[in-house]
């Protein structure tokens, strides 16, 4: 076998120039489907990743979520908070009101949505994975300070805001305590064009008791689809509606996300398919061409005793070792490409994303690589060894 | 011992039958060093390849060695081809990717003869030839002589009993043609069969029978 090797390897060598096209063919074939999946994983677990952190979070929000978007039924009341404080299984309940409120910075003025509640749980929330660009977090005796995310600081104003600058808040002064890195994209509608305070002084500015936005911490991330329901359950029993509220677990929004990460994976691969198929024309191609320019040294090779079995595993190994070396190839580029697709990609969109080479994925490159280059070395290695001794013979 | 029987093949170029052999009746004796001459297209060559059992007949039948090779299958065929028979074409044929100790390996490896014994047997039967040195070289880095010395040697390979040579010395000069032929009478010496076609008068006198061929027909 090891003799079978070196021969098939002799007339792949001799036949350098095309046998690299024919390798390329592949490797371009497997390192696009490599890639693709790859970066498609990648995509998935940094999404997936930064949601199950908050996996313990339950979100209510006194409205509902429909294709449309967000449609606001009213607001919670003491009332709801308190009920859910009743509810088993429930860590935390952090209320949180928002609105609109006027800014004016340097005389300069325009409406900027508030956002006020719990400074831990605010914090937990946004501090730990966005991150402070400038000064500090709120506490919960700052009843003077304010936190201003990325776009506040740097985009709404003619001038950048910096930390220590003065703010007017719906007529109250505020000091900027501390600014908001640029969040990535699953934070950026909530972080970016925020002013963050502490929920009694942004009840105080925004002249409401309102509660517009209620979070909720689970002991068990397993009990938080059934505490959802008890949450939703609850408040729509204080507002006389079925369907005033809505409470979301991370886990339907990762279920969600899943779906969604299927079909873009179904689309890569059908792409990466195509190049794949158009590889293994290529391979065909080139087997063939190497029979019909071997016609004659076939014909000698059976005149002095070859069987067409010989000569069937001769070409068959040839075009497995062509798509061995291919597959290998297409893995290692696939794998660069993917790397730097997400690198580029990452910073395109703002998210921090590692392409995720999976070993599945490799062993299915490999594997596809081989199957394609059998199945397309058969035909031209069958054709090859079905060949009449003497016509091979005279063939010139 | 090659016995045929009304031995008859006709090849069909599309609307037109050609009768390459007509009933041809002949018996070659083992140990036998036979030439066969005859104008081109005089059926000698179709006759060599039906007795390398490179083809097979369209009527009649072909013996070797009381096996009437025409109830072959190509497996076998290919089986005889490099046990019993040793091939020496006019055109060398040699592979040219492989080097002369590869070429001459070559039927070794198609009998699953180990690498070491192999490489060890082309070696000795290059020198048989006045190779010696020549073993790494390909063949388009030798002259035609030695390249259809390389032959011989591949020819002799599995040691078959019979050696078949179509037109051995048509592409090489004169001395290098008295070369091929003394290896070729050595060989017949080692008690191995010869069977040589050819139009050069020269050629045949040398050997110990010379059969006549003419429209597919051997004459008497």
């Amino acid at each position: 076998m090891r003799d079978k090797f070196l021969m098939a390897y002799r007339s792949i060598r001799e036949r350098r120039a095309r046998s690299i096209l024919t390798v390329l063919g592949i490797a371009v074939g497997i390192a696009a489907i490599v890639s693709l999946m790859s970066v498609g994983y990648g995509m998935e677990e940094a999404i997936t990743g930064e949601l199950t952190k908050m996996a313990d979070m339950i979100s209510v929000m006194p409205g509902e979520i429909s294709g449309h978007g967000y449609v606001e039924k009213g607001s919670f009341t003491d009332r709801d908070v308190n009920d859910l404080q009743r509810i088993g299984g429930i860590k935390d309940v952090s209320a949180m009101t928002y609105d609109a409120a006027e800014v004016e910075y340097r005389n300069e003025r325009t409406p900027i949505f508030v956002l006020g509640g719990d400074t831990k749980e605010l914090g937990s929330f946004y501090v730990e994975p966005v991150g402070l660009k400038e000064g500090r977090w709120l506490r919960e005796n700052d009843y003077k300070g304010c936190v201003i995310g990325d776009r506040v600081a740097n985009d709404f104003f003619d001038e950048v805001i910096h930390v220590n600058d003065k703010l007017v808040i719906n007529g109250e002064k505020f000091i900027v305590v501390g600014i908001f890195e640029k969040a990535s994209t699953l934070y950026a509608a909530d972080v970016d064009p925020h002013i963050f305070l502490t929920l009694r002084t942004s009840k105080e500015v925004l002249q409401t008791d309102e509660v517009k936005y209620i979070m909720v911490r689970v002991y068990n991330i397993a009990d938080a689809e059934e505490i959802a329901e008890e949450i939703e359950e609850a408040i729509n029993d204080n507002h006389g509606l079925d369907d005033f509220t809505n409470a979301m677990t991370m886990g339907s929004a990762l279920e969600l996300i899943g779906t969604v990460f299927n079909i873009i994976r179904g689309v890569l691969v059908s792409i990466a398919a195509i190049a794949l198929v158009v590889a293994s024309i290529g391979i065909m191609n080139t087997m063939l061409m190497s029979v019909m320019e071997r016609t004659h040294e076939i014909g000698v090779m059976k005149a002095i005793g070859a069987k067409s079995r010989d000569v069937l595993t001769l070409f068959l190994l040839e075009s497995s070792l062509v798509s061995f070396v291919g597959g290998v190839t297409g893995c290692s580029l696939g794998v660069v490409v993917a790397k730097v697709m997400s690198l580029g990609a990452g910073t395109a969109i703002g998210i921090e994303m590692t392409a995720v080479v999976k070993p599945m994925v490799l062993f299915g490159g490999m594997t596809v690589a081989m199957v394609v280059g059998v199945l397309s070395g058969f035909y031209p290695a069958r054709k090859a060894s079905k060949m009449s001794p003497v016509e091979a013979v005279r063939y010139e | 011992m090659i016995r045929t029987e009304n031995l008859t093949k006709v090849y069909r170029m599309g609307e037109v039958e050609v009768q390459a052999l007509r009933d041809v009746n002949l018996e070659i004796q083992d140990g036998e060093f036979i030439a066969i001459a005859g104008p081109s297209g005089s059926g000698k060559s179709t006759l060599l390849n039906m007795m390398g059992c490179l083809d097979k007949p369209t009527s009649g039948a072909i013996f070797i060695d009381d096996i009437d090779t025409g109830m072959l299958s190509e497996n076998k065929l290919a089986e005889i081809r490099r046990e019993k028979i040793g091939f020496i074409f006019q055109q060398f044929n040699l592979i040219h990717t492989l080097n002369a100790l590869e070429n001459v390996a070559l039927p070794m490896f198609f009998a699953g003869v180990g690498r070491e014994t192999r490489l060890k047997r082309a070696e000795e039967l290059l020198a048989k030839v006045g190779l010696e040195d020549r073993v790494d070289h390909k063949p388009s880095e030798l002259s035609g002589g030695e390249q259809q010395r390389m032959a011989i040697a591949r020819a002799l390979s599995n040691d078959p009993e019979i050696i078949i040579g179509d037109e051995p010395t048509g592409n090489v000069d004169t001395e290098a043609g008295n070369v091929i032929m003394d290896i070729l009478e050595g060989l017949n010496r080692e008690g191995r069969t010869i069977i040589v076609v050819t139009h050069d008068a020269e050629i045949a006198a040398r050997a110990g029978r010379t059969k006549r061929m003419r429209d597919g027909k051997v004459l008497d």
